[in-house]
């Protein structure tokens, strides 16, 4: 029977979009069959609302303006922590000295929920872009210094010999074999890397500031506008989902070569 | 062992320590001789020692860590019960993970944080609002986790029970429990991680006590000495739990002492 | 006499989602007496481990009969014990936990369990390590364990998928011997399927060659050697002739063409 086979060949596609469907379907249908009390009626919105809201704001330009503040805060971030966080990663990898004095404050720092020093980064740059590109760089750097450093330690041995036993000096080593070989952890260490810098771009513009898609987000639900809140934090899912998703892509071309990669979640 | 011995052998630990205690001098010496401080904006060690004490010795402290754990724990705790099982099913019922995976993958790509002033305006600034975060941000690694663990187990030692015939409460609590252990706990070390990110954000967004709280309100009026001692205990406590998840992992799964999940 | 193991006209298919289906198994007979050491070798995927696992009770054929003792089998049970080729140890739990298990999983009481799992621990010669783990041992003590797990239950018929094929050389050799030194103590059933001519020829009373894909028995050899064997006989010209005699047969299947 030709559904069946259609069904048995798309089953994952199928119960999975299906789930979401039936998500969105009930929370629209919600209204029809049960009236909130009048407070709660106050917090809730539906996705049809949402959507509403979404393409007003983009009528009226606001997405606009927030995203592109975002945006910046997000790539300035970003970029900062890659020009800091691979050079470094590479140096700590070849030096153990380095690691070794280095290794507390990565411990820590990795350890710790960085959104602490929020407070204190509004304090010295105040409620501009900088306190947020610091947010996010103190976010996005870790996962990819780690990340880059053991990749680095991780290169095979025979294989460094092999190269040193042609006679490749430092430099050589390094982008011959050491660099080929980290490039799926760092690819590993840029995805959580993203991940950690969104979370910093929406924690950074939550407080002190008054620009960008946190704040958006932030001050609709202080005016309880509810279906704005939602279109804000649509667009962070959206565009995480999408992130993720490219370099997972890339992750897969590029580290198709390797048994098992840095295991991360 | 004389000195250089000690040296080489730790040498690790040795130049770890060397190396903080180099930043904590050097910090304290130059705001002491070389730069004029502006208390409003710059601290020193020193500073931040005698902040620490008078908070240790006082109540406020205390209190306001008492407040920050116990909406943790009640979040964190509904994480545990509802992240756990649902990862089982999903690991052991393919149907179950066809249709949930997408979905949850969305969400745990996602910054759930920014649910958060969502959250403390539907339940307010108390415990409850803070807990509802924590719950949202650590639910997902528990899930993730514990389907990776089951989706792994070998599936020769689940023939292995059957050929013993054992039933399925055996192949649950003699192999898959067990084989999904070290992941379980990779998975609690992430969730305390994001969880801690729910009770600060949480708190700094909309509350009236707590460590983070005082953090952010130290950061109001200027304090800064009482800032970093709220910094660094909020620090020192997020690294003393990861580490002590980490050593559990070891110790439940030595077997598999070479693996990193990071 | 009625054998003891009876496989009659047994076929096997099986289906895969996204491929044609593959038949397995096709009309195979086969018996095999009480106490008898039985090999069965073929060539790769004639489907001797599939065998294996109906025997087991893990799979169920498609048709025909498969009995023991009478009885059909319809599904695992404490008088068929497996020895696997990855081992299959639990490797969160010692040698003598791992030991345990199949008496765990029948209610033994623990006391019973462990005094049990000392005895074999000791048979397969292993003292010392009972609270060792899988990963602290080697290639060879790991399949001890594997052997004493087995044991340990007291089956009437042991099924061994090439158990040694993971082994170096000179473990396998010693394995073989010890196999053969507690098999003369308990004298089980034994059928052991593995790629080794020369394996088989040296354990066994009888070594069954099995056909190419789709798999059923294509020739019967009994092994005219006397018992108990030592390492010796492998060297002498009796021995090599029942090599080549096996060998002759298995040849044919391992041609180009033989797969169907």
């Amino acid at each position: 029977m030709k559904l069946k086979t259609f069904y048995a060949e798309h089953e994952s596609f199928i119960l999975g979009t299906g789930f979401i469907v039936i998500l969105l379907a009930l929370w629209e249908s919600v209204p029809l069959w049960y009236t909130l009390p009048k407070g709660m009626a106050l917090f809730f919105t539906t996705p049809s609302k949402v959507a509403a809201a979404f393409q007003q704001l983009l009528i009226n330009g606001e997405i606009e303006k927030h995203f592109y503040v975002s945006a910046i805060a997000f790539l300035a971030g970003l970029g900062l922590s890659v020009v800091v966080g691979l050079p470094l990663g590479l140096l700590m990898g070849r030096s153990q000295t380095l690691e070794a004095l280095l290794d507390p404050y990565v411990t820590s720092f990795n350890a710790s929920p960085r959104i602490v020093w929020l407070p204190l980064m509004i304090l010295w740059f105040g409620i501009g872009i900088w306190s947020k590109i610091v947010i996010v760089f103190a976010g996005a750097v870790f996962p990819l210094l780690i990340n880059t450093y053991a990749g680095v330690k991780n290169v095979n041995r025979v294989l460094v010999n092999v190269v040193r036993s042609f006679g490749a000096n430092e430099w050589q080593l390094m982008k011959v074999v050491v660099l080929p070989n980290s490039l799926p952890y760092i690819i590993v260490g840029l995805r959580l890397a993203i991940g950690r810098a969104i979370l910093g771009v929406v924690v950074g513009e939550f407080f002190g500031s008054s620009q960008g898609l946190g704040y958006m987000i932030a001050s609709a639900a202080t005016n309880y506008k509810v279906d704005v809140v939602f279109v804000g934090v649509a667009i962070f899912m959206t565009l995480s989902v999408i992130l993720t998703l490219a370099v997972k892509r890339l992750e897969s071309r590029l580290a198709s070569w390797r048994p098992e990669t840095a295991k991360t979640f | 062992m004389n000195a250089k011995d000690y040296y080489t052998e730790h040498r690790r630990l040795v130049l770890g320590v060397f190396s903080v205690i180099f930043l904590v001098a050097a910090w304290e010496l130059l705001l002491t001789y070389v730069f004029p401080v502006n208390p409003f904006f710059f601290t020193k060690p020193s500073l931040i020692a005698e902040a620490f004490k008078e908070q240790v010795q006082g109540a406020k402290l205390w209190h306001d860590l008492a407040i920050s754990s116990r909406a943790f724990l009640w979040g964190f705790s509904f994480a545990v019960i509802v992240g756990i099982p649902v990862g089982l099913v999903m690991g052991w019922r393919r149907r179950v993970e066809y249709a949930l995976d997408p979905f949850l993958t969305a969400m745990y790509a996602s910054p759930l944080v920014a649910l958060a002033p969502l959250l403390i305006i539907v339940f307010g600034v108390g415990v409850l609002g803070k807990a509802a975060l924590v719950f949202l941000l650590s639910v997902f690694p528990f899930v993730f986790n514990v389907f990776a663990g089951v989706k792994s187990t070998d599936a020769l030692l689940i023939n292995v029970i059957r050929s013993f015939g054992g039933t399925e409460k055996d192949l649950y609590f003699k192999v898959i429990l067990p084989s999904t252990m070290p992941y379980l706990i990779a998975g609690a070390r992430l969730a305390i991680g994001r969880g801690l990110v729910g009770i600060i954000v949480g708190e700094f967004y909309a509350a009236s006590e707590g460590i983070g709280f005082a953090i952010s309100q130290a950061g109001d009026t200027y304090r800064l000495p009482d800032m970093f001692v709220g910094i660094i205990i909020l620090s020192v406590i997020a690294v003393v739990l990861t580490e002590a998840m980490r050593r559990l992992e070891l110790t439940v799964a030595p077997w598999r002492a070479g693996e990193e999940v990071r | 006499m009625l054998p003891f193991i009876r496989a009659h006209d047994i076929t096997l298919v099986f289906q895969s989602k996204n491929r044609d289906p593959v038949t397995a198994i096709n009309h195979l007979n086969l018996e095999i007496a009480n106490g008898e050491f039985v090999s069965i070798v073929g060539p790769s995927g004639c489907g001797k481990s599939t065998f294996l696992n109906m025997l087991l009770g893990l799979l169920r054929p498609d048709s025909g009969e498969l009995q023991m003792d009478g009885r059909t089998i319809t599904g695992p049970g404490q008088e068929r014990a497996m020895v696997f080729q990855e081992f299959g140890l639990l490797p969160w739990r010692t040698v003598t936990a791992n030991v345990e298990l199949g008496l765990e999983l029948k209610g033994i009481a623990a006391g019973k369990r462990t005094k049990r799992a000392m005895e074999l621990i000791r048979l397969v010669g292993l003292e010392g390590f009972e609270r060792h783990y899988p990963h602290e041992l080697s290639g060879g003590m790991k399949q001890r364990v594997g052997l004493a797990r087995a044991l340990a239950t007291e089956p009437e018929v042991l099924l061994m998928d090439e158990p040694f094929a993971a082994l170096d050389a000179q473990t396998r050799d010693l394995m073989q011997s010890e196999l053969l030194q507690i098999w003369e103590r308990t004298r089980k059933t034994v059928l052991f399927v593995t790629h080794s001519i020369e394996e088989a020829a040296y354990l066994s009373d009888r070594v069954i060659v099995m056909t190419a894909r789709p798999g059923r028995t294509k020739e019967t050899l009994k092994i005219q050697l006397p018992r108990p064997r030592d390492y010796e006989m492998r060297l002498t010209p009796e021995f090599n002739e029942i090599k080549s005699r096996i060998w002759e047969v298995l040849k044919e299947e391992l041609m180009p063409g033989s797969r169907r």
